[in-house]
């Protein structure tokens, strides 16, 4: 709990950007649900034979879960504020619809008869009776809209719509657990608080419910401006970055140190980073130095001319218990190293992520051509080794390989676990014997795991041998694991733009864009 | 001036109502008749077009409803229903003004006439800021009947407007209607299922049956002149109760003998409109009562009344 508070107070500025972001969403997709909700809620009471229909789809629409929804929306409306705002919207419209159908529906006939027979029009009998008497049920629509959204909108942050969801999501990527509870406790409270001043407004009665009407328009028009407030200030160029990347110490918060750079970022799932940047709805992004998609969409890397990222040798961590169990595992495990040059891990990347062949057909291809390919013995199998991998291309390709090598070499089983959703989640299956191995990159081990202080990390950043024979002994040392030797490519992290974008701008480096973004702003 | 001519109303193939027509004079009131399911309501409905007539046609002052929008028709007609219909989200005064403000009077004019309509109808001031929920239902009545009274209707179409109150109040609202000048300078139709009721507040009555008008006729007339049975014997078992209610002294003067001498010591007058109802309850026995006619005095007592309305029945029959 104190390192929740540390944490909120010490982000206090961010904390305060997510959460009108997220109220504004909240209120911009429940102003929109507003206005397309309740002129068809009004029609339907008029078309009987359409009520079931419209009532019946906007329920079918509320039972899609909240990340289908999004997954469907983005091939459709792209990346960003607009499939968040699409999928609220869709979320709100139910509770709208009905609500207006059922309160206007409940109107005691002989009243519409009362007014019919004084001589109101249709459209006065709306106006003056149906709608002020419907209005508490409409309300009670619009609470439940309200809290639904709240509690959806933290999705945005999966496709860079922002909001407490920034957190929350990051949170778990870094398994912070401070930083989850960053997110969720606001977005919990605005959700309380969204659902006690409605209640509220729901139970007046008379003239006072009609002016709460109007003014709660009022109010939400203004709260729904809440998205643009954080946006004001924003820098010339956009970032798309990882929950993870933007949490790290070797991701954004090493560049702002090292480079002093300072770009508006939007936090977005690492899968949809790509898609964002090539539909240019970001700038720059946060990729891996041998991500497939980097050829496949054009981009180019950036370079690391101050020695930001350390490096990230790619290498297998296994469980010495396991290695010591199968004696001839290490040997077989070694036949990889320094085989998987950068080159030849980015054309499996692309392979996978562009061309769309399954990790298992390239891993295969991989071994043949290095002539360890061998067709695995059928019989008996005894013992099992379990792989895991995190929750990307690269790691399911390398996962395959070491399926597809230890089977054909030795007669144990293999089993792999991937995508682990960050690599605390992935430390700590291997640790506790959930995996036997997973593939892992000496940065990510040294800043994530083994957390030195300043000076340790910064003398050893620029160098790779020294970082890995660093973090292979602290691992052994620390928690029994053992490093494999290196399997030949550094997928370090790395800054990314669109190749015509960075050829217009003239940058090539980070330090040129950190100039530019100062130059521009 | 109501005409109504030949209507008819089918629901699928079921008739509502046959081939009904009747005019109301200009300030009659006209009390249609019936059980439920006659037709009454259906009919009245007709008038302000809540429901289209399947044939026939009706006529205010000469003028064929249907030239006019039903809304702008609606606003020219005072309506009153059984259960009030007033605006629950309303105040009585918001009430009251619902038609002056579709026809867009200024406020003015609308506060002046509340205030008239609250005086007229007794009802207390603070009542105008009140919610409808917050009264009795004899006030909300009243407050019923103002408003459709607000706008100064010629015509007045009241549907069972005292059917929801409990029979002690309604008694009493109903006395009150027949004093309101207002009320009586309307042209009225009401629709009503109670006997009493249509006797009292009509001019006329018109007895519906199965969707038809069986007789159109003055209490007087449906009393002792039935066009048949069913007339008859709907009157059947109020028939005596009706018939003291509805006569006066001046009905059953022809068959009664005047007195021997002029006029008896500390005898009580009576007007010749008296109902006899009233003579009975006047008749406390210590004092005798006359009444004046063309010709002589007449003393009165009970014998004297049953023989009176005896005499009357067999007149009418013969």
């Amino acid at each position: 709990m104190r390192e929740f508070i540390r944490f909120a107070s010490e982000h206090a500025d961010k904390l305060l950007a997510q959460t009108l972001t997220h109220v504004g969403l909240t209120f911009l997709s429940l102003l929109l649900a507003l206005v397309i909700g309740l002129p068809v809620g009004i029609a339907i009471t008029r078309r009987k034979k359409a009520a079931a229909l419209i009532l019946g789809l906007t329920s079918v629409l509320q039972t899609i879960p909240s990340i289908a929804l999004l997954g469907f929306l983005i091939p459709v409306v792209g990346i960003g504020v607009g499939p968040a705002l699409l999928a609220l919207f869709l979320y709100a419209l139910l509770p709208i619809v009905r609500n207006t159908y059922v309160g206007i529906s409940e109107v005691s006939p002989i009243l519409r008869e009362a007014a019919l027979g004084m001589g109101m029009t249709d459209f006065q009998i709306l106006t003056r009776l149906e709608l002020p008497l419907a209005l508490p049920v409409i309300f009670a629509g619009i609470r439940t809209a309200t809290v639904i959204n709240v509690g959806v909108a933290t999705l945005a942050a999966y496709v860079a719509g922002g909001g407490l969801g920034e957190f929350i999501f990051g949170g778990i990527a870094l398994n912070n657990t401070a930083m989850i509870l960053t997110g969720a406790i606001p977005a919990a409270l605005l959700a309380i608080l969204f659902d006690f001043l409605l209640s509220k407004l729901q139970n007046l009665r008379g003239v006072k419910i009609r002016r709460a009407a109007l003014f709660f328009l009022a109010l939400a028009s203004v709260l729904s401006a809440f998205y643009w407030a954080p946006r004001l200030n924003q820098t010339k160029l956009i970032a798309g970055f990882a929950h993870e990347f933007y949490g790290r110490d070797d991701g954004y918060p090493g560049l702002q140190k090292t480079y002093g750079l300072r770009i508006t970022p939007r936090l977005i799932d690492q899968n949809l980073m790509y898609e964002a940047i090539l539909h240019q709805q970001v700038d720059v992004i946060s990729g891996y130095s041998t991500d497939g998609r980097i050829k496949a969409y054009q981009l180019l890397t950036l370079t690391d001319d101050k020695r930001a990222f350390p490096p990230y040798q790619a290498a297998f961590v296994v469980r010495q218990a396991i290695l010591d169990q199968y004696p001839n595992l290490a040997q077989t495990l070694n036949l990889l190293a320094g085989r998987l040059t950068d080159s030849v891990m980015t054309e499996m990347n692309y392979r996978a992520d562009y061309r769309h062949e399954s990790p298992e057909k390239i891993a295969r291809e991989f071994l043949q051509k290095m002539a360890l390919y061998r067709v695995a013995e059928g019989g008996n199998r005894r013992g099992t080794l379990v792989v895991g991998s995190k929750i990307f291309t690269e790691q399911y390709i390398l996962a395959e390989i070491i399926r597809l090598l230890v089977e054909g070499h030795t007669s144990l089983r293999v089993v792999t676990k991937t995508g682990f959703g960050g690599t605390k989640i992935c430390f700590d299956a291997l640790r506790t014997g959930a995996i036997d191995l997973y593939p892992e990159y000496t940065g990510t081990g040294l800043l994530v795991i083994l957390q030195p202080n300043r000076v340790k990390s910064d003398s050893l950043r620029p160098h790779p041998e020294a970082t890995y024979r660093y973090v292979a002994s602290e691992f052994d040392r620390r928690y029994g694991l053992t490093w494999l030797p290196p399997l030949g490519f550094n997928n370090a992290y790395a800054l990314m733009m669109r190749q015509a974008q960075a050829r217009n701008l003239r940058i090539q480096t980070i330090s040129d864009l950190q100039q530019y973004l100062d130059k521009n702003n | 001036m109501i005409a109504v001519r030949e209507v008819s109303k089918n629901y699928g193939a079921q008739a509502a109502v046959r081939d009904v027509s009747f005019t109301v004079r200009e300030q009659e009131t006209l009390a249609l008749l019936g059980t439920s399911g006659c037709g009454k309501t259906t009919t009245l409905k007709m008038i302000n077009r809540l429901v289209e007539p399947s044939g026939g046609q009706i006529e205010l002052n000469g003028t064929d409803i249907r030239q006019l929008e039903a809304h702008v028709l609606r606003r020219q007609i005072g309506y009153v229903i059984q259960d009030t219909g007033l605006f629950p989200h309303y105040t009585v005064a918001d009430n009251i003004a619902t038609v002056p403000r579709l026809l867009r009077w200024d406020e003015a004019k609308i506060r002046h006439r509340i205030g008239e309509l609250l005086d007229l109808l007794q009802l207390p001031q603070t009542s105008l800021t009140r919610y409808p929920h917050e009264l009795s239902g004899g006030q909300l009545q009243r407050i019923g009947l103002a408003r459709a009274l607000a706008a100064r209707p010629a015509i007045l179409l009241m549907d069972e407007p005292l059917g929801a109150l409990d029979p002690i109040t309604r008694l009493g609202i109903r006395r009150e209607f027949l004093r309101l000048d207002e009320l009586r300078q309307k042209t009225t139709v009401l629709v009503t299922h109670d006997v009493q009721e249509a006797f009292e507040l009509g001019d006329r009555v018109g007895l519906m049956d199965q969707g038809q008008l069986v007789q159109l006729g003055t209490p007087k007339e449906l009393l002792l002149r039935p066009a048949n049975d069913f007339v008859r014997n709907f009157f059947l078992d109020q028939r005596l109760s009706l018939q003291l209610r509805i006569f006066t002294l001046s009905d059953i003067a022809p068959f009664l003998s005047f007195a021997p001498t002029a006029n008896a010591e500390n005898a009580i007058e009576l007007k010749p409109q008296t109902s006899l109802v009233e003579a009975l309850e006047k008749g406390n026995g210590s004092s005798p009562l006359i009444f004046r006619a063309a010709g002589g005095w007449i003393p009165i007592d009970a014998s004297a009344i049953w023989s009176g309305l005896n005499g009357l029945a067999r007149a009418s029959t013969a």
